[in-house]
């Protein structure tokens, strides 16, 4: 898995454009490489030597160039992307956004066990070198859009947004760049709208939740209205974290880590276009205050209490997300993610995670009870589609209780299919030598049979199954027209087959017409 | 048809093994009887409880109907070997028993469950109840389950009807 994120991260670097050149090839390449293993949702610490050598060759702002180059290689729509990745990585520990903070250097060469810790310690030194900030606004959109093909990304992504209260606040003290952050918060905010989707990765303490709002709150009296995109980014990691602290089951966290990754994949792609898209109208829209922000976040705190409390109850709320309509990027943020979970659900929906966690749409009830049925009636709507899909002739139908009907109809003749078969297997039995003549002969009666099964169902079907008898027509019709085709080749079939074999393939042929009759008897026995 | 390009020993080709054995060995058991139709639907019945247990056994109980099918196969062949008294009762019953028992408790609370979820499905999709219903009757230990999981069992039992018509 780190592999092919590496290899993903990589074509998505090549693809883009730089417009700045970043020395010290060897660093991006280092970068690169540091990045794939952040890009790996930090879930498994890939020791490469890769970070020691940046860590220790490089010195702060050599490792912001490298990340920077790195950066300029991804291709983004959205510009927060690219942090977003480094600080999920380093929000998977919130415990060492703190460290990460103290110092870079350090950090760096501790970050070989943490590959995220060396992703958000290239970020926060290259926020640091502040070189980048003016130039990586632009291009840090661009990389950073390309950003989301990648499902290391959307994990990243995931934790990302539970570490962001940390991030911010690491982030912030340190440097007292208000820029920087709201890049990193922008990258964040995009982020979380694929999070929002998923819901699904794990989620931090609380502490960091309310760092991380105590962070946003810091960050936003600094923002402008330029970095409006900020504000929501910061606002949207802030409720995506609640959001995914509240759906999160902590025991559940490895399980959906692992089942929402394909999630995440797809949905992610999804989210993250429209999200892209949307979200800095959205930003705009709403705009950055500051005022507003500090009661969204209480709000969302209060929420967030809220939350918990529900998800001590059924493990299912999201519903204070619902009643924090005041809040207009979250709002925003909902529909917009609602919206594409929507378009992303029936493409991509996994019934891989044991924990379904639901987040109240808008308009939608939040009773613990209707969301859980909601996640019930997903999941058996998606299960009607696959059986759609296997039911021969059931593209057509809507409706359940049709499908239905057609899937026990089909259940039905393909239980007297093998009653039949297994019939015909008893008449025709003594005729057979058993060996590999016998398999032979039975994919040759099987296709003989078949439409000749089906000519037996008739009466059978007529004894059984009146109700059914309107669709049985239809399945015993279809196969009539092939015997007769399909008898011509059978017959050719055979005679190759009797070239090359003993003289007992002849029989079959003979018994099946013979069977026929016998059939008949036996249906009347039975 | 998907399962069996997937590996190579996959439903089909574990099924067609089976199900082969099961045949020679009804073949060597009756050699060559008349063909009056009793003697012929003894045969059939055999053959068709040899093809219902392959397949079950290709699915290694992984499956809720695999399972209720080689359950009830079992306990059949237990009661009727018991009735008779034979050895080969005692046999099964002890070979059996683990296998069996595992089973009947599944059973018995699946059967519980599926009071409380059927009642739970009837609130929720009242007009697919009926439906429901019958689809638990045609699926093989179908009766203990919920709409979700029952779907999901009648998928997989589809697809290894399909393999038992196409290579038996």
């Amino acid at each position: 898995m780190d592999i092919g994120e590496k290899d993903k991260y990589e074509l998505g670097k090549r693809d883009e454009h730089n417009n700045i050149n970043y020395q010290a090839p060897v660093l991006s390449s280092d970068w690169q490489f540091g990045g794939a293993n952040l890009t790996s949702a930090g879930m498994s610490l890939v020791p490469t030597t890769n970070p020691l050598a940046i860590g220790s060759s490089c010195a702060s702002a050599s490792l912001v160039d490298s990340f920077g180059s790195s950066l300029w290689e991804h291709p983004s729509n959205s510009p927060n992307m690219g942090f977003c990745d480094f600080s999920v990585q380093n929000g998977a520990n919130s415990s060492n956004a703190m460290e990460i903070g103290k110092g870079l250097p350090n950090s760096l060469r501790s970050s070989i066990d943490r590959p995220f810790d060396m992703g958000w310690n290239a970020a926060s030194a290259m926020l640091k070198g502040g070189i980048f900030l003016p130039n990586t606004t632009g291009i840090l959109a661009q990389s950073l859009s390309q950003l989301p093909a990648d499902s290391a990304f959307i994990e990243r992504a995931a934790r990302f947004s539970s570490f962001n209260g940390g991030n911010f606040s690491d982030m912030v003290n340190p440097f007292g760049v208000p820029e920087p952050m709201g890049l990193y918060a922008r990258g964040v905010g995009l982020m979380q709208g694929p999070d929002d989707i998923f819901a699904v990765n794990g989620m931090k303490s609380v502490s960091v939740m309310e760092s991380q709002k105590s962070k946003l709150d810091a960050t936003e009296a600094t923002r402008d209205a330029g970095l409006r995109v900020e504000n929501r980014a910061k606002a949207s990691p802030l409720e995506n974290e609640r959001k995914s602290e509240s759906l999160m089951q902590p025991n559940e966290e490895a399980k959906q880590g692992t089942g929402g990754s394909g999630n995440e994949s797809d949905e992610a792609e999804i989210s993250s276009r429209d999200g892209g898209q949307d979200e800095p109208s959205a930003l705009d829209g709403t705009g950055g205050e500051p005022s507003a922000k500090g009661l969204s976040l209480k709000k969302r705190k209060k929420s967030l209490q809220d939350a918990e409390i529900d998800r001590a109850k059924g493990g299912q709320t999201s519903t204070k997300t619902a009643k924090d309509s005041p809040e207009n990027q979250q709002k925003q943020s909902m529909m917009i993610n609602k919206t594409t979970g929507k378009q992303g659900s029936p493409a991509s929906h996994p019934p891989k995670e044991e924990y379904i966690h639901v987040r109240a749409r808008r308009g939608q009830a939040t009773n613990s009870h209707s969301l859980a049925e909601r996640v019930r009636r997903e999941k058996i709507s998606e299960r009607m589609k696959f059986l759609q899909d296997l039911v021969p002739g059931c593209s057509k139908v809507t409706g359940k209780a049709v499908m239905l009907d057609e899937i026990i109809n089909y259940v039905q003749s393909l239980q007297r299919q093998v009653e039949f078969l297994s019939m015909k297997l008893a008449t025709v039995n003594p005729r057979l030598d058993f060996s590999i003549e016998a398999l032979l002969a039975k994919d040759i009666i099987q296709s003989r049979a078949g439409p000749s099964s089906t000519l037996g169902f008739s009466p059978d079907l007529s004894m059984g199954d009146p109700p059914l008898h309107p669709s049985q027509p239809g399945l015993v019709q279809a196969p009539l027209p092939v015997i007769g085709n399909s008898s011509d080749v059978i017959h050719k079939a055979l005679s190759s087959q009797l070239t090359s074999m003993t003289g007992g393939l002849k029989e079959p042929n003979q018994h099946s017409n013979a069977w026929e009759d016998e059939l008949h008897n036996v249906v009347q026995m039975n | 048809m998907d399962s069996q390009h997937l590996n190579p020993s996959s439903l089909k080709s574990r099924f067609t093994a089976r199900f082969l054995r099961a045949l020679i060995k009804i073949n060597a058991q009756k050699p060559i009887s008349s063909s009056s139709p009793r003697e012929i639907f003894q045969r059939y019945r055999r053959i068709k409880v040899a093809a219902d247990k392959s397949m079950a056994y290709s699915v290694r109980s992984r499956r809720t109907w695999s399972r209720a099918t080689l359950w009830k196969l079992r306990s059949r062949s237990r009661r009727r070997l018991a009735s008779s008294g034979r050895r080969s009762s005692i046999k099964t019953r002890t070979t059996t028993t683990t296998t069996t028992t595992t089973t009947s408790t599944n059973h018995r609370a699946a059967i519980v469950e599926k009071t409380s979820h059927e009642k739970e499905n009837k609130e929720d999709h009242v007009g697919l109840a009926v439906q429901a219903e019958e689809l638990r009757e045609l699926v093989p230990g179908g009766e203990s389950m919920d709409l979700c999981n029952l779907l999901d069992e009648t998928a997989h039992y589809i697809k290894c009807l399909t393999t038992q018509n196409k290579y038996a």
